[in-house]
């Protein structure tokens, strides 16, 4: 399966043009993927790596260019001749079918079937070995995939590629929803791909994930390929950032923590608990002060913070805006003593998506407007436009369905929700998920402009960088305790992993 | 910040006892007609003739059971209710009734589970006789004598009896009551508004009533289908009546659903034509004794079919002949007669009519 | 300086922040760092004291007021489908009836019959906008019916006032849509199954109730009150209108409206907004329990008895109706015009069906068809509405 190094690469796209009503997704696209490598595809949001794996899935028809397959010209008409072909795509989103088991959404599609009767043990039996090779014996085949936590089901669409036979597979932020452990297996099992022959086109935010298995990089930007076939050796983050933005970026967390400006706590938590999620949660925010809660995902981060704001009852424990208790698992009394949340799935946790951009920004606010319960739409749709454009809100029209927006841009709407609501504590949680390079350094700078006016902010992130970067305070969760209270001075990278990890089996 | 008083969640306990309350003291449900001042007959609908000569004798203890469709609408409430009384009455039976919904398969069901209690006689009010004959067949073939009432079985060895109301005959009565009204009128223009479309016994009405209304040269020239219910019957006849702004006479297959027809007419402020009604009930009897609306005559669908069949499995359970007949044996098939009810004869039917 | 920050207006700038535009990430660091090429917007950072902290923040200065257009959700656009279809349906009534099919009086006669299910199918529009459904309101209305007719009731409306029948009739709705709601937000039992019970339990109830026998008004006063007309319209049509109006006023430009489309857009992010999803959720089926009552004594007006068997099958021609008139089953958007338009392209339709003397297989197989024609046309008009 080892392909030389001089033979024809395993896939050719030249002057791939692709043209979606008012817009032009895919503008002369060009890169070659070899067997055998690691190829990153870079850009923000927006620029066309989602066009571009679609076309390459099957999904979309190029308007204009050409793909080569192993030297020869081939068109990819539907999936399922993707399939055929051995391009198999994990999506961002996963696509598994939660009721199924493991080895009957790895078949999916193509089962192992007499005359229609499934044959269940021999796809079990494939199932395990795939499982195997990927070095994920613990999973088991006949496992619902609804039970199996994120990078388990990652791990099945994975198996569920390899078992088309792909020769190459594209990942589409693959990382973005495991903790670091699980990340390093995931680079376990696509190093191992690898040496299998099998090429990976993997799309990342993470540029240091890229430094780790990445070979060759291309980037895109605005539908162009601005760059392709860099070596990943010889190539500076400042300068990959330099070609995904057009210009000059010092990645940064927008200045130094400004600190507490007030040594009166605005939110206390006092031996929070939810039984089997965490408990003994103690800890304070001063006005003005970034609190990050650090650790692995399910170590109870989000649910600590879904606890404080009432979204889930707490079996043990207060929580006191200044002073004053707040009533248990009531999140219209968390927002009313001006506590605000970010949620960590914007999408189905924050934000309706068919609404426009205004109403998804007064979502909280918007019987304030009223009287007497009729709505005022004109000092609604103003009071949203305001925090719209002064968070440079793009594109700036607020009557546009807040599904247009990009990640970034969502997440500025749903801080604009909580500004127009004017809240005293935000909890952030992941409030860079799914936001492109560009769009992060104005979410941190939103931030800290926020806390600089007093606002005290409770965040959760798994980028360990990112939690150091803006946290005045870190706290260690491992396994539904905080272990370990320092401030983010005192702390780095490594010091945080450490903690996080050995928090664990206690 | 504005501190608001939190609302305690049981706001809505006290609205719900407030609306209880409300209910309470509105409606009471009582619905007895003793318990209010009005003075209304007692709906009982059956006319009581007490056995009399040999059939009187009690014999040997039976069970019959009886399976009906399920009393959404007048008529077939009286049907059961009547079937209820009978099965009190007669001190040698034990009647059991299962209704059905208006579904086919539970009533087959339920005469499935007759066969297998061994019941001594089984009584069936078809919701569809032709849906319902193999089951019956099948109660035959068990040694179980069958009596069908109201809607007829396809096969002739599906029942040992057969208790007939003339829904055939029913059309006639109403097709030439409004032919000898129209005294010739070949220009006059005749409405209907029929049952379910859907079942044989509607559309053996209307065929009664067309040939009888040929033969004194009219048609049908507008015909709706009012569904057996108020609300339909309503619906339908609004509709009809717009549709034809000129009527002479109006036939109504149910004087149930005509409750709803009378609605709409008055609704419509129509009042040139006649109507005549069907199946006979107790208020549209008070309204042609009235002779203040539009209704001038029903025709009777005896409600007290499924009482007969008791009677009748009785005999045949016991092995009895009918009493003032030489016949040894109960006959095969009975089909009852249809009167036309018109403000000469009303009072005569209006203590046996049911209450819609 | 420290407490500017209050202010309201458009020019109040609070926070030192370069302005900047899309995908442009500021370089530097700290908030007094100016980027080349870029203006400051003025002040310094301000450092405001707790208690200010409930007022909006307004972080940069508003570039200019934008044009404040007023947002309708529902163009025309989206209803356009609609429209043509009722438009063709009148068309093919004129061309077989003639003046008879346009005649106020029969105008009246359709909108007298769309009335009763109209009002029913605004609670549904409700119910589903807020992503549930209602199979209840049929029998719940029929139970409202039977319950305002009782001899009971009756008597005592006769004694006091008729108003004690509709005030029956609407309680028993309202109560009946109460019980839907506690049982589905407080009990967690799907919508679905929960009105479905409700279904099967309220017909029960009411033939328990009547005994299964029509129950015939004997009150005058209520009948005369409703079997009037006012400007030459019946009252029940009035009705009707009413609560449409009412309905689109309640939707459209009330919280409780918005609450309603944020619950079925997208419950989690409404809850985690500081909606009170479950109460919101009650009170959305309270309302549908409470226009069936309304139907309710419509009905009774119209047929002047109460029955169980009033209302059967209703909830799906009013799911029907408001599902055609471009309300998305899944909730999150709903339409008043639109269901009203649904419903009154039903009663057009039966209208003309009888009027050409179809029988009723026929009516039922063209009203399968007219639905699916109805959708597909509102789908394509509503599509090309979006686009824009």
């Amino acid at each position: 399966m080892i392909t030389k190094g001089q033979a024809a690469p395993l896939l050719q796209m030249s002057g791939i043009t692709k043209h979606f009503p008012g817009a032009k997704a895919l503008d002369g696209v060009t890169l070659d993927i070899r067997a055998g490598e690691v190829h990153c595809l870079l850009g923000q949001n927006g620029a066309g790596k989602s066009t571009l794996i679609k076309t390459l899935a099957g999904l979309h028809q190029p308007d204009d260019g050409k793909i080569l397959w192993m030297g020869e010209p081939t068109s990819i008409p539907n999936p399922t001749a993707a399939l055929q072909l051995g391009v198999a795509t994990m999506y961002q989103e996963l696509d598994v079918v939660d009721g199924l088991s493991v080895a009957e959404n790895i078949f999916l599609g193509h089962e192992m079937a007499t005359a229609g009767v499934l044959h269940r043990r021999s796809a079990a039996s494939q199932t395990r070995e795939l499982l195997a090779r990927l070095g994920h014996p613990e999973i088991s085949a006949q496992q619902e995939v609804g039970r199996l936590p994120a990078a388990g089901k990652q791990v099945v669409s994975m198996v569920r590629a390899l078992s088309h036979d792909a020769k190459l597979i594209v990942m589409d932020e693959p990382s973005a929803v495991l903790d670091p452990e699980e990340v390093e297996n995931l680079f376990r099992v696509v190093i191992s791909l690898k040496q299998q022959g099998v090429a990976v086109i993997y799309i990342s935010h993470r540029l240091e994930e890229i430094r780790r298995i990445g070979d060759r990089i291309t980037v895109l930007k605005d539908g162009r390929t601005v760059a392709t076939g860099l070596s990943v050796e010889d190539t500076s983050t400042a300068e990959l950032i330099e070609l995904m933005t057009g210009h000059e970026v010092v990645a940064d967390f927008g200045g130094a923590p400004t600190g507490a400006i007030s040594e009166t706590p605005v939110l206390s938590v006092e031996d929070l608990a939810v039984d089997g999620l965490f408990e003994a949660v103690s800890f304070s925010v001063r006005p003005g002060e970034i609190i990050g809660l650090a650790g692995l995902v399910g170590a109870g981060r989000s649910e600590i913070l879904e606890t404080i704001y009432g979204a889930r009852k707490p079996t043990a424990g207060a929580v006191r805006m200044e002073g004053r208790q707040l009533r248990a698992g009531s999140v219209p009394d968390a927002v009313r003593h001006g506590i605000g949340l970010a949620p960590e799935e914007r999408k189905s946790q924050g934000l309706l998506l068919e609404e426009p951009i205004y109403r998804n920004i007064t979502l909280s606010t918007f019987a304030r407007f009223a009287a007497g319960g009729w709505l005022r739409e004109a000092a609604e749709r103003g009071a949203a436009k305001k925090q719209a454009t002064s968070l440079h809100l793009s594109p700036p029209d607020v009557d546009r369905r807040i599904r247009t927006l990009s990640g970034g841009n969502q997440q500025k709407a749903m801080l604009a929700r909580w500004l127009v609501h004017g809240c005293q504590v935000l909890l952030l949680d992941e409030p860079t998920r799914g936001v492109d390079v560009g769009a992060r350094a104005e979410i941190y700078t939103l931030i800290r402009e926020l806390t600089a006016q007093g606002t005290a902010v409770v965040m959760v992130s798994s980028e360990i960088e990112e939690v150091l970067g803006l946290a005045d305070q870190i706290l260690v969760v491992a396994d539904g305790r905080i272990v370990d209270q320092r401030p983010a001075a005192a702390l780095d990278e490594h010091q945080v992993l450490d903690l996080v990890m050995e928090g664990a089996p206690a | 910040m504005t501190r608001t008083i939190s609302t305690t969640p049981t706001w809505w306990l006290s609205a719900t006892a407030l609306l209880s309350a409300g209910l309470l003291v509105s409606g009471c449900l009582s619905n007895d007609p003793d318990a209010v001042a009005d003075d209304d007959d007692d709906g009982g609908g059956t006319a009581d003739t007490a056995l009399v000569g040999d059939n009187a004798e009690l014999g040997e203890e039976v069970v019959i059971g009886y399976s009906g469709p399920a009393a959404g609408h007048g008529w077939m409430s009286a049907i059961t209710q009547a079937a209820q009384e009978q099965g009190e009455e007669l001190e040698d039976v034990d009647l059991r009734i299962s209704e059905g919904d208006n579904d086919v398969n539970l009533q087959i069901s339920q005469i499935e589970q007759f066969i297998n209690d061994g019941v001594d006689a089984i009584v069936v009010l078809p919701f569809d006789g032709a849906a319902l004959t193999e089951v019956a067949i099948d109660a035959m073939e068990a040694g179980i004598p069958v009596v069908n009432v109201d809607r007829e079985f396809s096969s002739e060895f599906a029942a040992r009896t057969t208790i007939l109301g003339d829904n055939y005959g029913m059309g006639v009565s109403a097709g030439e009551y409004i032919c000898e009204r129209l005294d010739g009128d070949s220009d006059a223009v005749v409405a209907e508004v029929a049952g379910i479309d859907s079942l044989p016994l509607t559309q053996d009405r209307s065929a009664g009533f067309e040939d009888a209304l040929a033969d004194c040269g009219l048609e049908v020239d507008h015909r709706v289908d009012g569904g057996f219910s108020v609300s339909e019957g309503e619906s339908a006849a609004a509709n009809l009546l717009q549709a034809a702004p000129e009527i002479d006479a109006l036939w109504n297959h149910d004087d149930d659903q005509g409750v709803g027809v009378l609605a709409a007419i008055e609704n419509a402020g129509r009042d040139e034509f006649f109507m005549v009604g069907g199946a006979g009930s107790a208020n549209m009897m008070r309204e042609i004794q009235d002779e203040e609306s539009v209704v001038e005559a029903t025709v009777i669908y005896p409600s007290t079919q499924a009482a007969d069949g008791i009677r009748l499995a009785r005999l045949l359970a016991q092995g009895r002949a009918m009493g003032d007949l030489v016949q040894l044996e109960v006959p095969r098939e009975i089909q009852l007669y249809a009167p036309v009810v018109t403000a000469e004869n009303v009072d005569q039917y209006i203590d046996s009519a049911f209450e819609s | 300086m420290s407490t500017e920050d209050t202010s309201h207006d458009a020019s109040g700038v609070k926070a030192s922040a370069p302005a900047r535009g899309r995908g442009g990430p500021r370089a530097g660091s700290h908030p007094d760092t100016s980027v080349p090429g870029r203006a400051m917007s003025g002040t310094e950072a301000v450092v405001p004291t707790g208690e200010t902290s409930t007022v909006e923040r307004d972080l940069r200065p508003v570039d200019s007021e934008q044009k404040a257009a007023p947002t309708f959700q529902l163009s025309l656009g989206h209803s356009l489908g609609l429209v043509l279809a009722l438009v063709a349906l009148i068309a093919l009534g004129a061309a077989t009836g003639g003046d008879r099919f346009l005649s106020l009086s029969n105008m009246t006669t359709i909108l007298s019959q769309a009335a009763v299910i109209g009002v029913i199918s605004i609670g549904v529009t409700f119910v589903i906008t807020a992503g549930g459904i209602d199979l209840s309101v049929g029998s719940v209305m029929g139970l409202a019916t039977v319950w305002a007719t009782t001899l009971g009731t009756q008597a005592m409306a006769n004694d006091l006032h008729w108003i004690v029948l509709v005030l029956t009739a609407l309680a028993v709705g309202a109560g009946a849509g109460l019980v839907n709601g506690i049982i589905i937000a407080y009990g967690k039992v799907v919508p679905f199954i929960a009105t479905l019970a409700m279904l099967v339990a309220a017909r029960g109830f009411a033939e328990i109730i009547s005994g299964r026998q029509t129950q015939i008004v004997n009150v005058p006063e209520f009948t005369n009150a409703f079997r009037r007309s006012i400007l030459g319209v019946p009252v029940i049509v009035w009705i009707f209108i009413l609560v449409a109006v009412a309905g689109w006023f309640l939707l459209n430009r009330t919280t409780f409206g918005r609450r309603t489309i944020a619950v079925g857009g997208n419950a989690e992010a409404a809850r985690l907004a500081g909606i009170k999803v479950k109460r919101h959720t009650m009170l959305v089926f309270t309302l549908a329990g409470l226009c069936a009552g309304i139907g309710a004594v419509m009905m009774l007006s119209r047929t002047t008895a109460g029955s169980s068997t009033h209302g059967s099958l209703m909830e799906l021609d009013a799911i029907a109706a408001v599902v055609i008139g471009g309300t998305l089953l899944v909730g999150g958007r709903g339409t008043i015009v639109g269901t009203v338009l649904g419903v009154i392209i039903f009663a057009v339709l039966t209208n003309v069906l009888i009027q050409n003397n179809l029988d009723q297989s026929v009516q039922a197989l063209v009203t399968g068809g007219i639905i699916v024609g109805a959708v597909l046309l509102q789908q394509r008009f509503s599509r090309e509405a979006k686009r824009r």
